[in-house]
């Protein structure tokens, strides 16, 4: 009886910003009643996908998206896709503190009286019968701000039902629950499955794999802008096989031959790192060594990198680079950089590069302090650097003068690369370094951070790609929640990635 | 799997926090009053201080007079600010709007005989187009507002000294002047008219879905879009109504003080953003709103009165309003944190 009219068909859907192709050919079903889970590491597509349905970016041409059987105009006007049937909860749920909840929940729709003001009896009762389908009892009169988080989600999800005819409806949850743990996620999702229940519909977008195999019925994921599964988890899934799914080709290992060239260099040792979510973090890297971390998404193993390199200022930690031991708490970006530690960052747009820059200026830029003659910048040395990155580093376009926006995900990684190893480190520390890069520069990338290690630089890799890690990485070490760092068996990515999703995770759990 | 479980945890943790627990303070709390009306009780403070140190020329009904009396074009004029403040936007130009449709009214009604309601009806259209440039070049071209306003602010100078020469034109319409500065309990109409505008103003963004929407755009403008407000009419008629409002103040200094000078617009810019971000440490702290605005602008007005009439002079006026600014913008922000605004 579904298969009639699914409640949304995306068909062909392709994305092109300038050299980059970020989705090439989606395609998504989603029926009545179901939740769709919709998984992918970051710049996989999974937001540009959402972005082109709520009409912020137009598809490329022949692109179609149906609604319950109905063309959609692409580009798509939002005035549009909501009368059919289409809303979203937010990120930060989009909710305004010092308003009410009932005003929270009518924004766009306010009942008014004769004279143009809001109907306060009208408004209330809207948010009170919208809550009531949702099973939850609230006070419309209630500010957001005394609410508790799970409360809050449940206001942000009953602005998106509102207008929703029961039944009916498709509901986008864009990582709208990642501030929830525990129990409360528990709740809310105990009342998204009574709503899909009625015949609604749920695109759920989450970097909890956890809370994806718990809660759809299907799951699509994306990578490097195609959908590479459709699992069927109404049955229930194993979160490693989601993460398995969202894992590209494997790359063949790297021969390691630099273990004995590293001479006289003192062993990196980090000691009781405590971050936000990270407790008593204690590892040790030799010289020319690769040691990879990995851990199960949002269980606190992603604050590591910035941490170790300044960017964050950790609650306490000690490290040993040099001679003498460096107090992290007190730790700051220039004195990493003058003990030689350097990070490249899991944001490579946002914290790592400036794109609209040219590759010349970016590769330049942390040298810039050490030149002889500080006032006046020689373009010729300059454009020289650029040159011998960009051949170095076979980064395309050949230009140093070419804006890094302009460069594809893998060649601005390569630019990001070139920067930091122009500084000679004695850490380089990379997080995620193959994320939202195709699989050319992903090798090459692979290739270099083997080929730095072999010049006598401790590395430490902080994926979740565990593909690369068992590629390049001498050891891994898995993080837990708890703190310790379990040793990670590197013979075979499925059993690393079952050892990654069979750790305890206290926070994420029921109760 | 996990094998190397760390022993010590559980005595050496004191139990990993159970995420956060958001249980904000109440609205009616005493902290929360205090946060509220903190600056009226500074206010009053200013006012008592100023009298007990001048019983003779500060405490007194002239004084009273000149400081709630003197200041309806700019209380209108900070209306105009914080027209575009409220939904997330910024407008540098609005005084320059000001100027220029105080200029064209006595351009108009005393050079070339136009009927003073005439005149009256083609500056607030100036003024209206002068918004709609803003808006076009910061709504539908997407420019930085900061660089569109600041050049158009130029601009529309340019274009008053253009229409009014370089010397100030006068206007004498009594009717004009009458309808602005007939004194109703002692203090002049022009005072009512910018109260009864700021409490518009509180109607509109308090009891209309029009306010709340505009408060939906200001905090967040694609959070707006997918509850399906129409976001680019919005900011762009914050423009419009920001120059309209402007517009008007424009024409409350013409009766006022029977004439302007093309290129006077300017000192009107700064106090009326200081009062607006002053204004966000009353009432709804955190939150542009008009009665904050109200308050501002006579706070400030007590400040550089009673300053004056210690014996500083001159300078003390742009020192007040551009510290004033700092401060308050300052305090507005830390509020905002700690309300947790967003």
């Amino acid at each position: 009886m579904t298969l009639a009219h699914p409640r949304l068909e995306l068909r062909g859907i392709c994305k092109t910003f300038g050299p980059n192709r970020v989705l090439s050919g989606v395609d998504l079903v989603v029926g009545p009643g179901e939740i769709r889970g919709l998984a992918g590491q970051n710049g996989s597509g999974k937001s540009t996908l959402i972005k082109i349905l709520t009409g912020v970016y137009t598809p490329d041409s022949g692109a179609r998206i149906l609604v319950d059987g109905a063309e959609l105009n692409t580009p798509v006007r939002w005035p549009a896709a909501r009368a059919a049937g289409i809303s979203v909860v937010h990120q930060d749920l989009g909710l305004l503190d010092h308003l009410t909840v009932a005003e929270n929940i009518c924004v766009g729709g306010f009942p008014t009286t004769i004279l143009g003001r809001i109907d306060r009896r009208e408004r209330d009762r809207i948010s009170l019968s919208t809550l009531a389908r949702l099973g939850v009892d609230l006070d419309p009169g209630t500010y957001v701000s005394e609410l508790s988080a799970a409360e809050r989600a449940e206001v942000a999800i009953a602005r998106a039902l509102r207008d929703h005819a029961p039944g009916h409806g498709l509901m986008i949850l864009d990582e709208s629950t990642r501030a929830l743990r525990g129990s409360d996620l528990d709740r809310i999702h105990a009342m998204l499955r009574r709503l899909v229940e009625g015949g609604s519909s749920v695109i759920m977008i989450s970097h909890s794999l956890r809370e994806l195999a718990s809660l759809s019925d299907h799951i699509t994921v994306l990578r490097d802008g195609r959908v590479v599964a459709d699992l069927d988890a109404t049955a229930g899934i194993a979160e490693h096989e989601i993460a398995r799914a969202m894992l590209g080709d494997a790359v063949a290992s790297f021969d390691r031959v630099a273990q004995q060239k590293a001479e006289e260099r003192p062993r990196v040792v980090v000691e009781g790192l405590v971050g936000r979510h990270a407790h008593d973090v204690s590892f040790t890297i030799d010289p020319g060594e690769i040691l990879g971390i990995t851990g199960a998404p949002g269980s606190g193993f992603e604050e590591i990198p910035a941490l170790v390199a300044g960017g964050v200022r950790p609650k306490a930690g000690t490290l040993h680079v040099e001679d003498k031991p460096v107090d992290l708490s007190r730790f700051n970006v220039p004195q990493a950089m003058r003990s030689g530690i350097m990070l490249v960052p899991e944001r490579r747009d946002r914290d790592g590069l400036a794109l609209e820059m040219t590759v010349q200026d970016n590769i330049t830029l942390p040298r810039l302090k050490r030149l002889r003659r500080p006032l006046f910048l020689s373009t010729g040395w300059r454009t020289a650097e650029g040159r011998r990155a960009i051949a170095e580093h076979d980064i395309r376009p050949t230009n140093p003068h070419a804006l890094v926006r302009q460069l594809s995900g893998g060649n601005q990684q390569k630019v990001l690369l070139a920067k930091w190893m122009s500084m000679q480190p004695r850490l380089l520390v990379l997080h995620e370094p193959t994320q939202a890069v195709d699989v050319g520069a992903r090798r090459d990338i692979l290739e270099k951070i083997v080929g730095i290690a072999a010049e006598g630089t401790s590395v430490l890799v902080v994926s979740s790609e565990a593909d690369d890690l068992i590629a390049v990485c001498d050891r891994v070490l898995i993080y837990q929640p708890e703190g310790s760092l379990a040793v990670g068996d590197t013979s075979d990515v499925n059993t690393l990635l079952e050892q990654v999703f069979m750790t305890p995770r206290p926070q994420m759990t029921g109760q | 799997m996990s094998t190397q479980q760390a022993a010590p945890t559980s005595t050496d943790m004191p139990a990993p926090a159970p995420g956060p627990v958001s249980r904000r303070p109440s609205w009616l709390s005493t902290g929360h009053l205090l946060s509220k009306y903190a600056l009226i009780g500074v206010w009053a403070l200013l006012a008592l201080g100023f009298a007990v140190k001048m019983p003779d020329t500060f405490a007194t009904t002239s004084t009273f007079q000149a400081i709630f009396g003197s200041q309806s074009a700019l209380l209108i004029l900070a209306l105009a600010a914080l027209a575009t403040l409220v939904a997330g936007e910024f407008d540098l130009s609005f005084a320059s709007t000001m100027g220029l449709a105080a200029t064209i009214l006595p351009v108009l009604a005393t050079l070339h005989g136009v009927a003073t309601w005439l005149s009256c009806l083609i500056a607030l259209g100036g003024a209206l187009l002068c918004g709609a440039i803003n808006a076009f070049f910061v709504v539908v071209l997407d420019v930085p507002s900061l660089v569109v306003t600041l050049g158009s602010a130029s601009f529309f100078l340019g274009l008053s000294e253009l229409i009014g020469g370089s010397t100030s034109v006068a206007i004498s319409d009594p009717k004009l002047t009458n309808l602005v500065v007939h004194r109703f309990f002692g203090l002049p109409l022009s005072f009512y008219y910018g109260v009864a505008l700021a409490l518009v103003f509180a109607y509109v963004l308090t009891w209309m879905p029009l306010g709340r929407h505009i408060a939906f755009v200001g905090a967040n403008r694609d959070v707006a879009r997918l509850a399906g407000i129409n976001v680019a009419a919005i900011r762009a008629g914050s423009y419009m109504v920001a120059a309209l409002i402007a517009g008007l103040a424009g024409i409350v200094i013409d009766a006022s003080i029977g004439g302007f000078d093309p290129v006077g617009g300017s000192v009107y810019l700064l106090p009326s953003i200081a009062a607006v971000f002053l204004g966000t440490a009353v009432v709804h702290p955190g939150q542009f709103n008009p009665i904050g605005t109200l308050i501002g602008i006579y706070f400030l007005s007590t400040g550089v009165m009673g300053l004056q009439l210690l014996g500083y002079n001159g300078w003390v006026q742009n020192a007040f309003y551009g510290g004033g600014l700092v401060v308050a913008v300052s305090i507005a922000a830390i509020v905002r944190r700690r309300v947790g605004v967003g």
